[in-house]
């Protein structure tokens, strides 16, 4: 097993040896890493939790079919938060900072050029991210529409600007196909990549054991080995722990790297996504038949969480304020869990069983999350209540699924976040529902029946009242939204 | 003049080049220093020590109270609030021990190691609490014009009510930062990110015990300030000097984003009480109103702040009987400070209140009502401390933007839309703002240059001012380029610094640009001055038969020039070198004062401003009844900043002002757990405007064609802080959405910031429907 890992930083293949001498642990974030340098303090810390986006850098990495095949042509670049992730986690890929953006002749890079001319920084300190979230957009999206722009934006505070000639630079400068200086450098930098061996990395230092698998086979041996380490999808829940925490995660098996975690497999009765698969191929994929979670990915955190997130972790977290979990439950979703025993099916209704317990074993790891495909005439939404509407925790969230029979109830899921220490069904509103008619008076009724199904806290996102109020509303809503009459 | 000149760092920004305190470069002797905070809202200190943690590897220092070398004191105007903890703590947050060591985990090992025995003591956590307990931070105010009691009880109807408004945190993207280096002897270096830098420099000075020659504060900018920087920077910079002082090496201490949160003061929260008198027509006679806000544990700039809410309390109408009360309650929070409005914002959303609440009293627009009360131009001109309104452009902005934002179609519309629709709701509000240009401390509106010009015709500004991205170095290099007649990339405006420009005000009150800009006017007048003379003499040697004037000479486009003989010409570059070899000094100082004001604190009568900004905007809001949740669709702003020096920058102000403001008016809100534990500490939980809150279509414009009658730099006018205010449109188009639930016929209950949750609480209380349970 390999002990350093290797990537490619302003253009040069890069080695990291983890050891008391350098400061570096596996832990270290690439934020604190590049703060390092003299030539890297572009990168600015506003945050240190993902919320600001002022230590926006990209990654690049060959870009992967949906089946999980690697496209060896082109190279498909991510804005991240820095911040939130780990050093070992740049194995194998291309970082990318600000410092890197102009070209060698000294030219500005043009989303560098549109933020000056249109006055896009007036401090200056979100700048540098602005512009690393901007790339993202420049390389992926030309021509971006104002939704496209709002999204790769919405994850970097500016508190100088009001935003609008943020957006004016983005869509002045986003107009040249995405050509830039990276194109000419690309196949350059793919088959650096490639030398890079995609093996199993172990690193040992005086207080920690990082372990950076290659296949699943060697992540289900470790996970036997060592029940208690902490499994990393994309670090986005468990770097909090140390940047706010100031936690030292002495066992760590990272499986970031796990291709297998990374398919997407759809049939035709069922869409089976990887638990490594980031939430924004989640995005993609769920879009045509699984628009309600579609909808909740949407609001889910910023693009640069997306692009490191994973469903895997959103369930891991098993927390009751989950946003992807409501919804899968109301689509009936099943948990593919794996051990070295082998696989297990486990419906999502049963899979949370007290406040971030779940019927996980400690040797397994959630390997896929199963989505039947829905029957003609089922309606399924979901609902995000939050202070702020995009980038924020959910206050409470919902996913509630329909099936009606001639205007009577024949099966209903009404799945709440944020309402009780679990995602939780309100089932005796449920069973009240079952067998009714679908009409205003009845869910009227119904709504009534939400304060006997929860009894949720007071907290700093909201008040017990406020929550409760709202979760009855919801009731409503979704009625008005399946009213078709 | 050059005026759409980008901002003077862009490039710097935008390559990540710029330089914040953080990124300077230190040599391998930097320290890290870490603050130890109280984690008792209110304590006695019974004892603490401090051996173990002195012991632990890489730690070159653990300070108290008792290690401070001068005045343990870092209040900016009242001595009250000590530099490190003594025997009491006053507010969860307060510094009590400074750490320096060689690495951060090395501080927080150390600070584990520290124990201190506290006895807790009663905390006031609240401005009910307070007023119950009577605990003033100082005497209460008064201000006063007619009989307000009188006309209470003569007038037709009556109103009255109580408004609560949110502290604000700044979350400026640069949390506060410093870096001190040693000199000799007793020297110090301070780089800080401080919108006062002389008021830094003193305060260092007097916590080290050493004179102000010996301490040299430098800012190049700041990665935001907001206000939250004037006085509280200062703190920072305080601890890092000591720890500098201490070690003898340089010492960096860059505040995590939470301990920001937790440790500064925030916009003050008020708890404000208003009754009104007015007639069926909506005018209003008489306006009682008693403001009471949560200034802190310690004095701060409370007072001034409190008098800004008192000369804003009018907004833009003209009150004929008015008095206003005004009381600083002393609470066990951090002390509360400056934040862009500084206490404008407080004022004016009373004011606008109580508007509202009269047209909707009266089933009237809101709009009608505040046309009715708006200043006069030849009568009803005077404000209720005696300033008359000059130049008032209130109803030229407001006959403009009544038009350009389609205000009354938009009213049927909104109106139509509320009639069809059950849970979305519609609002729409238009509000002013008249604000008053100058330091209410009358002696601060003064400013200092230096201008240095060099042989090669490149020219250095030095200005008492601070970049904290509103452009003002923008600005400035734009008036040197233009005085003198060359091209911006001839001028260089440097990182302010005390050793250069002293004894400076805060950058502060929108008046940067203002008095900045006259003050190197003033600077490059004078050198001007001492060059026309040289050319004339010169050439006049030259032409004896026909004399140079001195007055004809002209600075333009990289010449200077005779205008009466302009083949006499020499370029810029050339006559700089000329009037080097004649031994012509090439550097002044310049000075400005802000001319024509004059205030009486005691009477609360007089001139404190130099002159008003007025701007107005009108918003239209989207209100989902079910959640509470609302996007904002639309704004039209109408900003007046006279002849602006540059519009890029100033809509940057008007737009990113205004987007503060909605903040502060909609998602920004602080709360505290019952024992003075900020809860909203980090942005997880403190949720300023994305770029998704931003109104969906935003129509900015600046009045064109109206320069600022009085002399101001170029005739512009200061932008800064006005804009926040017309967030208030925001605001009371939620409201006025909220009360279509019950047709405009009760008044709901209502606070600021309007959250979601504030939203869906207040519309059962309105309509106890079959679907809403009260
Ligand atoms: C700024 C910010 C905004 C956020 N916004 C949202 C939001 O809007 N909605 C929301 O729901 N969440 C949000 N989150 C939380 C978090 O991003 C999500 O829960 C995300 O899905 C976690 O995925 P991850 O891969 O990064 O998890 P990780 O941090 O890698 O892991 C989270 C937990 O899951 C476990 N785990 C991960 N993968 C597996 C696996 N395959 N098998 C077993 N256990 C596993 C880990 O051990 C850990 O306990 C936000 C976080 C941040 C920092
Ligand atoms: S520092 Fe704020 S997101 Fe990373
Ligand atoms: S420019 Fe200051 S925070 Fe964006």
């Amino acid at each position: 097993m390999n002990s350093k890992i290797s990537f490619i930083l302003d253009g040069k293949i890069t080695y990291i040896d983890f050891n008391p001498a350098n400061g570096l642990t596996p832990t270290t974030t690439v934020l604190n890493y590049l703060r390092k340098f003299p030539n890297h303090k572009g990168v600015k810390e506003g945050c240190a939790e993902g919320d600001c986006g002022a230590c926006t850098v990209a990654l690049g990495e060959p870009a992967r079919h949906r089946s999980g095949g690697v496209e060896n042509d082109r190279i498909r670049y991510k804005a991240v938060d820095s911040c939130l992730i780990f050093l070992p986690m740049l194995h194998g890929k291309q970082l990318i900072t600000i410092e890197n953006l102009k070209s060698a002749d000294g030219k500005l890079h043009p989303v560098q050029q549109s933020m000056v001319e249109e006055y896009g920084s007036q401090c200056g300190f979100c700048t540098p991210g602005i512009v690393m979230a901007m790339f993202e957009l420049y390389k992926e999206h030309p021509n971006p529409s104002r939704a496209q722009i709002d999204d790769a934006i919405t994850g970097n505070l500016c508190r100088c600007t009001g935003y609008r000639p943020i957006v004016d630079a983005a869509s002045h400068a986003c107009t040249h196909n995405g050509v830039d200086h990276f194109n000419t450098d690309e196949p350059r930098i793919i088959e650096m990549l490639k030398s890079i061996p995609s093996e199993s990395i172990l690193i040992k230092t005086k207080n920690q054991q990082y372990f950076r698998p290659a296949t699943m086979e060697e992540v289900l041996l470790l996970k036997q080995k060592y029940p208690d380490a902490i499994v990393l999808g994309g670090a986005t829940d468990v770097a909090l722990r140390v940047t706010k925490g100031h936690e030292l995660l002495t066992e760590l098996i990272d499986i970031s790297g796990i291709a297998d975690l990374k398919i997407v497999n759809e049939t035709h009765s069922e869409l089976a996504i990887g638990a490594g698969v980031v939430m924004n191929e989640v995005r993609k994929s769920v879009e045509k038949n699984f628009p309600a979670l579609h909808q909740m990915l949407n609001v889910f955190a910023s693009n640069q969480i997306r692009n490191v997130a994973t469903l895997g972790g959103n369930l891991g977290t098993a927390s009751p304020i989950g946003d992807a979990l409501p919804v899968l439950m109301a689509y009936g979703s099943k948990v593919e869990l794996q051990s070295v025993n082998g696989k297990r099916e486990v419906s999502l209704n049963d899979y949370f069983t007290g406040y971030r317990k779940t019927l996980r074993k400690p040797d397994e790891l959630i390997a896929s999350i199963i989505l039947p495909k829905q029957p003609n005439g089922v309606i399924v939404k979901s609902y995000k209540v939050s202070k702020r509407k995009d980038l924020d925790i959910s206050t409470l969230s919902a996913g509630f699924s329909l099936d009606l029979d001639k205007g009577v109830v024949k099966s209903i899921i009404l799945a709440y976040g944020g309402m009780a220490v679990t995602t939780k069904r309100a089932s005796i509103t449920e069973n009240f529902l079952i067998g009714k008619l679908w009409e205003r008076e009845t869910v009227e009724e119904a709504m009534q029946m939400i304060d006997k199904d929860f009894t949720p806290i007071s907290d700093v996102r909201g008040s017990a009242e406020f929550r409760m109020a709202a979760a009855r509303n919801l009731l409503i809503k979704f009625w008005q939204e399946t009213n078709t009459k | 003049m050059e005026k759409m000149i980008p901002h003077e760092s862009g490039i710097a920004h935008v390559t990540g080049e710029a330089v914040y305190i953080d990124d300077i470069l230190v040599n391998e002797q930097l320290l890290v220093g870490r603050v130890i905070y109280s984690p008792h809202a209110h304590a006695r200190i019974i004892s603490f020590d401090l051996s173990d943690a002195k012991k632990v590897k890489g730690v070159h220092a653990v300070l108290c109270h008792k290690d401070i070398p001068g005045h343990n004191q870092m209040g900016p105007v009242i001595k009250d609030e000590p530099v490190l903890a003594e025997n009491e703590i006053t507010f969860v947050g307060q510094a009590m021990f400074l750490i320096a060591a060689e690495t951060e985990d090395q501080c927080r090992e150390a600070e584990k190691l520290i124990s201190v025995e506290y006895e807790p003591l009663d905390a006031i956590l609240d401005i009910e609490t307070a007023i119950a307990k009577n605990n003033l931070l100082g005497p209460p105010r008064k201000m006063e014009r007619g009989d307000a009691e009188a006309a209470l009880k003569s007038a037709k109807h009556i109103i009255l009510g109580e408004l609560r408004t949110g502290a604000q945190e700044h979350w400026y993207l640069e949390t506060q930062a410093c870096l001190s280096i040693p000199g000799e002897g007793n020297e110090i270096n301070v780089f800080s990110s401080t919108q006062h830098p002389s008021e830094t420099q003193t305060l260092v000075a007097e916590v080290l015990g050493i004179n102000r020659n010996e301490v040299v504060v430098e800012v190049r900018r700041m990665g935001g300030g907001f206000g939250g920087k004037e006085t509280q920077g200062n703190h920072v910079a305080c601890w890092s000097a000591l720890l500098c002082n201490a070690t003898k090496r340089p010492v960096k201490i860059k505040l995590f984003r939470d301990d920001d949160m937790i440790m500064t003061g925030k916009r003050h929260r008020y708890l404000t009480k208003y009754e009104v008198g007015f007639n069926d027509d909506g005018n209003i006679d008489a306006l009682k109103l008693e403001f009471n806000s949560d200034g802190g544990a310690a004095t701060d700039l409370s007072f001034a702040i409190m008098e800004r809410t008192m000369l804003h309390a009018d907004n833009s109408y003209y009150i004929p009987n008015m008095s206003v009360t005004a009381l600083v309650w002393k609470t066990n929070l951090p002390s509360n400070t400056a934040f862009r409005g500084f206490g404008g914002p407080q004022g004016m959303a009373a004011m606008e209140t109580v508007i509202d609440r009269v047209a909707r009293y009266l089933h009237k627009d809101p709009t009608e009502i505040r046309l009715k009360n708006f200043y006069g131009t030849e009568t009803r001109n005077v404000t209720h401390y005696g300033q008359k309104v000059e130049n008032n452009r209130l109803n030229l902005i407001y006959d403009k933007l009544i038009e350009s934002s389609e205000y009354e179609k938009r009213r049927k519309e909104v109106d139509e839309f509320n009639s069809k629709n059950e849970f979305y709701k519609k609002g729409l509000a238009l509000t002013p703002v008249k604000f008053g240009i100058s330091f209410t401390t009358t002696f601060l509106n003064q400013a200092g240059a230096l201008v240095n010009v060099y042989t090669d015709g490149t020219i250095l500004v030095n200005h008492g001012g601070t970049e904290m991205g509103q452009g003002l170095n923008t600005k400035i290099q734009q008036i040197a380029a233009a005085e003198f007649g060359v091209s911006i990339e001839k001028v260089k405006v440097n990182a302010t610094n005390t050793s250069k420009v002293p004894n400076t005000s805060a950058t502060a009150a929108s008046s940067g640009s203002d008095m900045n800009g006259m003050a190197v006017k003033n600077a490059i007048d004078t050198i001007k001055e001492r060059i026309t003379k040289e050319l004339s003499t010169i050439w006049s040697a030259q032409y004896s038969i026909n004399p140079s004037l001195q007055n004809s000479i002209l600075f333009k486009d990289g010449f200077i020039f005779d205008s009466d003989h302009p083949d006499r010409r020499i370029s810029f570059a050339d006559a700089m070198l000329q009037m080097n070899l004649r031994q012509v000094s090439l550097n002044s100082t310049g000075f400005y004062k802000t001319p024509d004001i004059g205030w009486d604190k005691i009477k609360g009568q007089g001139k404190p401003f130099f002159y008003y900004s007025f701007g107005m905007g009108v918003s239209e809001v989207l209100v989902d009844v079910l959640t509470g949740q609302h996007t904002l669709l639309r704004t039209d702003i109408v900003q007046d900043v006279g002849d602006s020096i540059n519009p890029g920058i100033d809509i940057g102000q008007v737009e990113g002002g205004f987007i503060q403001g909605v903040g502060w008016c909609t998602t920004e809100e602080i709360k505290w757990d019952a024992k003075g534990n900020l809860m909203t500490h980090s942005p997880d939980t403190y949720k300023i405007p994305t770029v998704q809150d931003i109104p969906k279509d935003f129509r900015v414009q600046l009045l064109e064609g109206v320069p600022n009658p009085i002399g101001t730099i170029r005739r512009s006018k200061a932008v800064g802080e006005p804009p926040f205010m017309l967030s208030l449109s925001v605001w009371l188009a939620i409201k006025d959405a909220i009360s279509s639930v019950a047709n405009h016929e009760i008044e709901p209950e209502f606070s600021l910031p309007a959250t979601n949750e504030v939203i869906l609480l207040a519309i059962p209380k309105l309509k106890p429907s079959r679907f809403q349970r009260p």
